[in-house]
């Protein structure tokens, strides 16, 4: 077990806001956190002050959003002395969030995150290309080997997510970096119906940005990542569109 | 490698790099001392390393203390308790409390943490000599741009593990700048052609160095770094 810590960590709990129910968007954020590993199965959430000061939202909120994570079976909460709110991993209750999340957005919102998405990644794909040391480009070339023997997608997309965040740390930029952390988060907050890659395409695609990356090709290294993004973008997209058209009930999605 | 000389940038750079391996170099000797205590084979225990955490938030709140982490890491299987320990704290952005590093020891986990690959453990437990990682970005602990001081710490030929502390890179490009005075045109490579800090926005910090310019650098003693100075070198 453990305490929440890192800024990597911390942007997750950006404030935030948006068109929906501040608790929806608090629980959300949390079950993102959850799906993308970087809370873990019995951790123990910050104090509720503490945390709703990070979302710079409400007690209340927060409270809300806990009571909605606790119905969901994602937190637990445990009175007395050694009480608090404790992360229960449940790959079910997280595919509810998820399908509700990609019903709920919209065909351009999806659109705008896969091309913010493309940019800070092709960016940071760019910049490695010029400034990655033979250490990082080393650590790129085993990150996509081991995406060719992940045992199941969930795997396949923490090992990827990771490829792109050490791409973004070998361009040299904490911000790239943390933004690439950021939009992880919130792409982990949708659902994937169906999986995007076979492990060994994936695993060729980004040993092809390494090898751009470590022949100095900074224009290719990009349009590899560019173009990827896109196409998993379009497969969001029919996904979300599917998702509408056979409208699922949001409460309890397979919950 | 042009010949041999010293520069203001060569001085305040060892300066202000030697203040903050003086720092880790009593978090080692306090751990030398801890494994001695127990005779004549010595043996870090577990206690010892959970004992040292005061002295470790001591020096963190040190007015002045250019490190924003330090701590120990030892060799894997020291502790048959712990076979992997890192010990290691760092004064967190927006927080007043020294905050422990958090990372994955699980061999067997997805993101396992595995620090004696790293080259801030690999090198001095190879070489027997400190070193120095970065500029680098820490995407496990802080997200900050990073340097990575450590020595090993060695009883009787034995290696027990790293003594380290990691100082933000723009804390230590603040101070060195601050102290030069005259702006000689001058980079500062670490070992993979890195820049660590110029004094011209010809070289930006992060970036690689020409070939060329790092074959006219000349290597600063006792660290693995080296200055390139355009105006006062030439090829060899």
């Amino acid at each position: 077990m453990r305490v929440l810590s890192g800024d990597a960590r911390t942007a997750l709990f950006a404030p935030l806001d948006d068109g929906w129910g501040r608790s929806e968007a608090v629980a959300r954020r949390l079950g993102g956190a959850i799906a993308l590993g970087l809370i873990e199965d019995g951790e123990q959430l910050p104090p509720e002050q503490e945390l709703a000061t990070s979302l710079n939202v409400s007690t209340l909120t927060l409270r809300e959003a806990l009571a909605d994570l606790r119905s969901k079976g994602l937190v637990e909460t445990r009175r007395g002395r050694t009480g608090g709110s404790f992360v229960r991993v449940s790959e079910s209750a997280l595919a509810g969030l998820s399908r509700a999340r990609l019903a709920q957005v919209g065909v351009s919102d999806l659109r705008e995150l896969g091309d913010l998405h493309a940019t800070i990644a092709g960016s940071a794909a760019r910049l490695a290309a010029e400034r990655a040391s033979p250490t990082e480009i080393g650590r790129l070339r085993d990150l996509a080997r081991r995406l060719a023997s992940v045992r199941n997608e969930s795997e396949l997309r923490r090992v990827d997510g990771r490829f792109l965040i050490e791409l973004a740390a070998s361009a040299q930029s904490v911000r790239l970096t943390m933004l690439e952390i950021e939009l992880q988060g919130e792409m982990a907050q949708l659902a994937w119906l169906r999986p995007r890659h076979r492990p060994e395409e994936l695993s060729a695609l980004r040993l092809a940005v390494a090898e751009a990356v470590a022949r100095r090709r900074a224009t290719r290294a990009r349009r590899l990542v560019e173009d990827e993004v896109a196409a998993t973008t379009r497969l969001l997209i029919d996904d979300h569109i599917a998702l509408t058209l056979t409208p699922v009930d949001r409460g309890e999605a397979d919950g | 490698m042009a010949e041999a000389r010293t520069t203001a940038l060569d001085l305040v750079v060892g300066e202000v790099i030697e203040s903050v391996f003086d720092t880790v170099e009593d978090i080692l000797r306090e751990a030398l001392h801890r494994h001695r205590r127990h005779g004549a084979a010595g043996g870090l225990t577990e206690d010892d390393v959970r004992a040292m955490v005061p002295g470790l938030h001591a020096r963190l709140r040190e007015p002045g203390q250019l490190a924003v982490g330090m701590g120990l890491i030892l060799e894997p299987g020291l502790l048959p308790s712990q076979p992997l320990c890192l010990e290691w704290w760092q004064q967190a952005a927006g927080s007043e409390e020294p905050v422990r590093l958090e990372v994955d020891l699980h061999p067997d986990s997805l993101d396992f943490y595995d620090y004696a690959a790293t080259d801030w453990f690999a090198i001095p437990r190879r070489t027997h000599r400190r070193h120095v990682v970065g500029p680098y970005v820490d995407v496990h602990g802080t997200d900050r741009y990073l340097l990575t001081l450590t020595m090993p710490i060695e009883a009787d030929g034995v290696f027990l593990g790293v003594a380290g502390a990691d100082v933000p890179l723009t804390r230590f490009e603040s101070v060195v700048l601050g102290c030069l005075g005259s702006a000689v045109e001058a980079v500062l490579t670490n070992g993979e052609g890195r820049v660590v800090l110029s004094t011209s926005s010809r070289w930006i910090t992060g970036s690689l160095v020409s070939r060329d310019e790092r074959r006219r650098s000349r290597s600063l003693p006792n660290l693995p770094w080296a200055i390139y100075e355009p105006v006062g070198s030439s090829p060899d």
